[in-house]
Parts: C-alpha cells; structure tokens; sequence
C-alpha cells in the first residue's frame, strides 16, 4: 500500500483494467506529489495515474495503446 | 513466593493474611506468561495485551474481571505460582463512554483457548455477556490461534463445533457497536470471532488473520506459502476485504478504535452522539461549482468534493482500499453523525463491481443498525460489465446491496453529482422513506446512458440513414436535450437542483429536521425475507 514503506524506487500502479490512452509524464521528469504520469481509459472515463509521492521517473513500462490490468505496474519512479 | 494463609493463624476479625494473598494472587497475573514470554513479544515489536488495554482505554478507567483466572500450582507452603488464563478482560471508558474491552494474552500459549468453568472471552465468554447485557460497545484485541489439539488429550474426548457457539457474538451484531482488531497471527476462532464484528482493523505487518495457517495449507493443499502471503493486510484488507482497515502499528490502531467508537451509539436503543459543531453550516466552498468537469469522460476527487461538504475533519474512512469504486466513510453534519456512500469516478467511472457492492451493502447495513443518516452522492454509471464483472457475481451482489439499501429505514439522502444509472443507481435512493433527491446541475440519469442505448434502441433507424454516424450523433443530441436535469424538476421526478456550493447547508438542514424521526424509532431492527 502506499505510504507504508520508504523507498527509492517505487512502481506506479494502474487502479483499473483500461488502455493507456496518453502518456503525459517523460523519462527524467520530476513529478510533484499528485501529478499525472499517464491517462488510462476505462469505462468511458479517462482515469490519471498520479505518481502519488511523486519523484523523478525512471522508467515507462507500457506505451499508449497497450492494455493495461488493474494493479499493474506502469511507471518507475525514484524519490 | 508464600502467601498461603495457614502460615499465618489469623485472629478473629482479620483478613489481611488473604488479601496479602489475593495481592500475590494479582502480581502473577500482571506477570503475564513470564518475563521472558514478554520479552520475546516485545522483540516482535508487540505490545502485551495489558499494554494495549491501557493504549486503548482512558487513563485508569480499566477495571479487570477475572484477575485470578489461571492455573494454580500449589507447594507444601501452599500457593507457589499462578500461570494466568491466557485472556484479559474487563470495563473501561473510552471517550468517557464505557465500553468492555478484553483480548488474548499471546504470552501464555500463543493464547490459545482455557477451560475454566466459564469462559473469559472470545465467542459465548463473560466479556459479551458483558456487552450484551449492560448494552455497551465491545473491543475485541484478537492475538490468539484459537483451539489448539491437546484440548482432546485434557478432555478425553474432541468437542463438537459450536459448545462455544458465535450465537452471542451473532447476537450482539445486532445490538451493540463491535470492533475487532487484529493484533497477532489469528486462526479460528479468533479468526472467525473478528469477521462478526461491525468493524475490523489490523496491524500492519505483524498481523495476519486467516481461517487456517501455513502448515494446514501445506498439508492439505501441498501450498507452501508464508502467513503474510497468506492473510497479511494486503490479502485481508486490499485483496479480500476480510478486515475493513489497517493500521500501521499498535498505537494507530488504537487510535482508529477510539475514532470510530466515537460516530457509533452505545447501543441500538439510543443515538449516535453529536459533537458540538464548530463547521458552520452556511459553509459555502466556491470550488464546488468548478469541481465537476463539463467534459464526461474526465474524472473528478470525490474524497475531496467529500472534504468540503462534511463537516471539518470529519471523514473516517472505512474499507479505504477494497472496491475502491465506492467509497464509504462516516461523517459529521453540524455534529451529526451521517454515512457517506459516494461513487468513485476515478476507478472505473464508478461502476459498481462485486467488491464495490458488497462494501455498500456493509455499509447500509452498519448505518441502519445503529440509526446513522445516510447521504448517497451518486456518480455512478451503473454496475460494472464485461466477462470478468459477470462471473464474479456482479449482478446478484449488486442487487444484494439495492435489496438492503430497499429494506434499510435510516432517512437518506440523495446526492446526484454526475451520472445516476440503472440499477446500481436505484440502490442510492429512499424508495420507501421520503424519496428524497437532489441534483447538482451536472447530473443526468435514466434507465441507462443515452451514448449505447441510442444504437441499440435506434438500430433500424440508424443503418437506414444515408450517414449512420451522422443519425447515431443527431438522435443522441435529441436525447440528451431531453434529458436535462431541469426537465426531470419540472415534472418532481427529482425533488430539487441546487447550486453544489449550497449542498452543506440544504443536507445540513434535513439532518438536523430528521433528528425527531431518528429519536422515535430506536431500537434493533428486525430483518426479513432472503437477500439475493
């Protein structure tokens, strides 16, 4: 769960079974707590993925169009 | 130790040679399972069931029952050492309130059940009888694996489910609030006692709870899997729902108990307790005309439009991080306490899935029991579809939670935010109460989304035009003309639009005016029919 455990590296995680619709974060960035890595659509909706401590990204591990599973990881992060 | 009183001829009309005993008496029991039990729980970073009594209650409120229980061991100078029962229990305050509080002792055989001539607790034990009887809430501090087999060996016969029934713990479900925490590695009974509680919590790496451990799933599934794997907080509370929420060590989880005792009665024959309000109620937050966006596919924070409805600080939170579609908190509106359902959009657009349903439905039920107002606010698309949402039962769990919503008699009130479909959103609304329904102007309802319905309702009409696209768009456009939330007032098929900055004070207003229906019809409430 988020905020149980401090580390330098963490996975964002997709709270829903969608597609990746719009990647919005870059490799390198740095994202405030809060901040919108991707947009995921589901349902109809269109669904952020915040980076929810925040952190420079690492990694993108999926790319638009993909499918993507709920709880799947789909960014790296280091704080 | 001597304190056996034939060492002392006492004369007529003193008794302190027993008393001095009744002291020694005592001191074992403050001794737990020994020194070196304690230290080893203490080196798990756990604290021993008297520490948590004491981190839980009000300073000094903590008067035990059954201090004495245990197993004597008896020298020629009579009494040498009591090993106490492996449980803790009595009355205490919390919040001034009394409550009773009990829960294994970990460091007297893993807390495993004793066989006295009553029972301390657990199911059927005197610390629900206490509950029961005097009608005050009760706290379970569960760190114990239940029976263990040498019961059969003691006995000389194995003895049948249920001679220590749950029929008690059923029983006070429906008459008194009932917390369990989850403090140690739980199995069994004590597994089982937790899930028939009104809320569960658990700490955070150190507990587990499951109805069998490791070693039976080892032998009867050849599964080698570790207890964390196996009933830790993110199988028990994020995966399964097992335990409404954690905690993220001891002291919180103490914290939380206290929290929520605090929007529950004592029992069901009075009300929940109002705070003195320091939120006015005119409170009028500007952000929520611009919260909802006008573009339907983008989601919103419901938990934030939540923060600046109810009254300050005021959410509690339960069932956080399972079927995250809804969410269900308790709240105050100027200091009454209020049940919060709202839809998620940001976890599929609210739909509602199987866990999200089965979440409400607890919900429902909690506030009804303990006459606790409800406010839906509704943005919710309907219930979830698709293969998966199918085979897991979506449809009958979400008509369970419609069935309870219909049978449940607290007032409610019905907030429609955005999308309010189907049947999912049936079961945010008073059908057999007042029937009470606001809309904020963003709102829009009906049997089920114009976009989809039209192609299905439309089809000939659809592929006989020379540009079906074209027709599809127009019919649609005709529709949702119609389908404003205005037309709906007109005819008082919703009761009111209102501006979403006066939504505080309008819900404010009826909270405060149902308070006379909620006085005058106290009391358990008798269920009836089979759910679906």
């Amino acid at each position: 769960m988020k905020g149980r455990t401090k580390v330098a590296i963490y996975n964002v995680k997709s709270e829903v079974t969608g597609a990746v619709w719009k990647i919005v974060a870059t490799v390198g960035q740095k994202l405030e707590p809060g901040d919108t890595v991707m947009i995921v659509e589901s349902m109809k909706m269109e669904i952020p993925v915040i980076a929810e401590d925040g952190g420079t990204v690492k990694e993108v591990l999926v790319a638009e169009g993909n499918p993507v599973t709920e709880g799947q990881p789909v960014a790296a992060l280091e704080t | 130790m001597s304190a056996g009183h034939t060492q002392q001829p006492p004369s007529d009309t003193d008794w302190s040679a027993e008393v001095a005993e009744l002291e020694a008496r005592r001191a074992h029991a403050e001794g737990l399972g020994g020194a070196d039990a304690v230290a080893r729980h203490h080196a798990q970073g756990r604290l021993t069931i008297r520490e948590r009594i004491a981190g839980l209650v009000d300073a000094d409120s903590f008067q035990e029952v059954g201090k004495l229980t245990g197993e004597g061991r008896y020298g020629v100078d009579g009494l040498a050492s009591v090993m106490p029962a492996p449980y803790v229990m009595g009355v205490a305050r919390i919040d001034g309130r009394p409550v009773a509080v009990g829960g294994e002792d970990f460091t007297v055989r893993g807390g495993t059940s004793w066989s006295g001539d009553r029972r301390k607790g657990g199911q059927g034990g005197f610390i629900e009888d206490l509950a029961g009887q005097y009608r005050i809430p009760l706290v379970n501090l569960i760190d114990g694996a239940g029976g263990s087999v040498t019961s059969i060996r003691r006995r000389g016969h194995a003895v049948f489910p249920g001679v220590h029934g749950f029929e008690r713990s059923v029983e006070l479900l429906g008459t008194v609030p009932v917390v369990s925490a989850v403090m140690g590695a739980a199995a069994g009974g004590p597994a089982g006692r937790a899930i028939l509680s009104h809320w569960t919590v658990m700490i955070e790496a150190t507990a587990q709870v499951f109805a069998a451990g490791p070693p039976v799933v080892q032998r009867s599934l050849g599964q080698s899997i570790t207890k964390e794997e196996l009933g830790g907080a993110h199988l028990a509370v994020d995966t399964a729902g097992t335990i409404d929420n954690v905690a993220r060590d001891e002291r919180e989880c103490f914290a939380m108990i206290r929290r929520f005792l605090g929007y529950l009665p004592q029992n069901v024959w009075e009300l929940p307790p109002r705070r003195e309000a320091d939120d006015p109620v005119e409170r009028r937050e500007e952000e929520l005309l611009r919260i909802v966006p006008r573009d339907r596919r983008k989601p919103y924070d419901m938990r934030r439009l939540m923060r600046l409805v109810f009254d300050r600080d005021s959410l509690f939170e339960l069932q956080p991080t399972f079927g995250k579609a809804v969410i269900t908190a308790l709240a105050r509106m100027n200091g009454h306490v209020v049940g919060v359902v709202a839809n998620n959009p940001m976890i599929y657009g609210g739909a509602m899935d199987v866990k999200a349903a089965r979440k409400q439905t607890h919900f429902i039920d909690l506030c009804d029991c303990f006459h606790i107002p409800l406010v839906f606010l509704v943005d919710v698309p309907g219930f979830m579809v698709g293969r998966d949402a199918e085979a897991a039962a979506t449809l009958r769990e979400g008509m369970r939670s419609v069935y309870v919503a219909l049978q449940a008699s607290v007032p409610m009130y019905t907030v429609v935010i955005r999308k309010c479909y189907g049947m999912a959103g049936m079961g945010t609304t008073d059908k057999n109460g007042l029937d009470f329904k606001i809309a904020w102007p963003s709102a829009e309802w009906g049997s089920l989304p114009i976009e989809g319905g039209v192609a299905a309702a439309f089809r000939r009409d659809i592929q006989g035009a020379a540009d079906a696209k074209a027709r599809e768009a127009e019919l649609e456009a005709e529709l949702r003309a119609l389908a404003s939330p205005f037309r709906t007032a007109e005819a008082f098929g919703v009761e009111d639009i209102i501006d979403p900055r006066d939504t505080r004070a309008y819900l404010c207003r009826f909270i405060d005016a149902a308070q006379g229906k909620l006085r005058t019809t106290l009391g358990p409430k008798a269920k009836y029919g089979v759910r679906p």
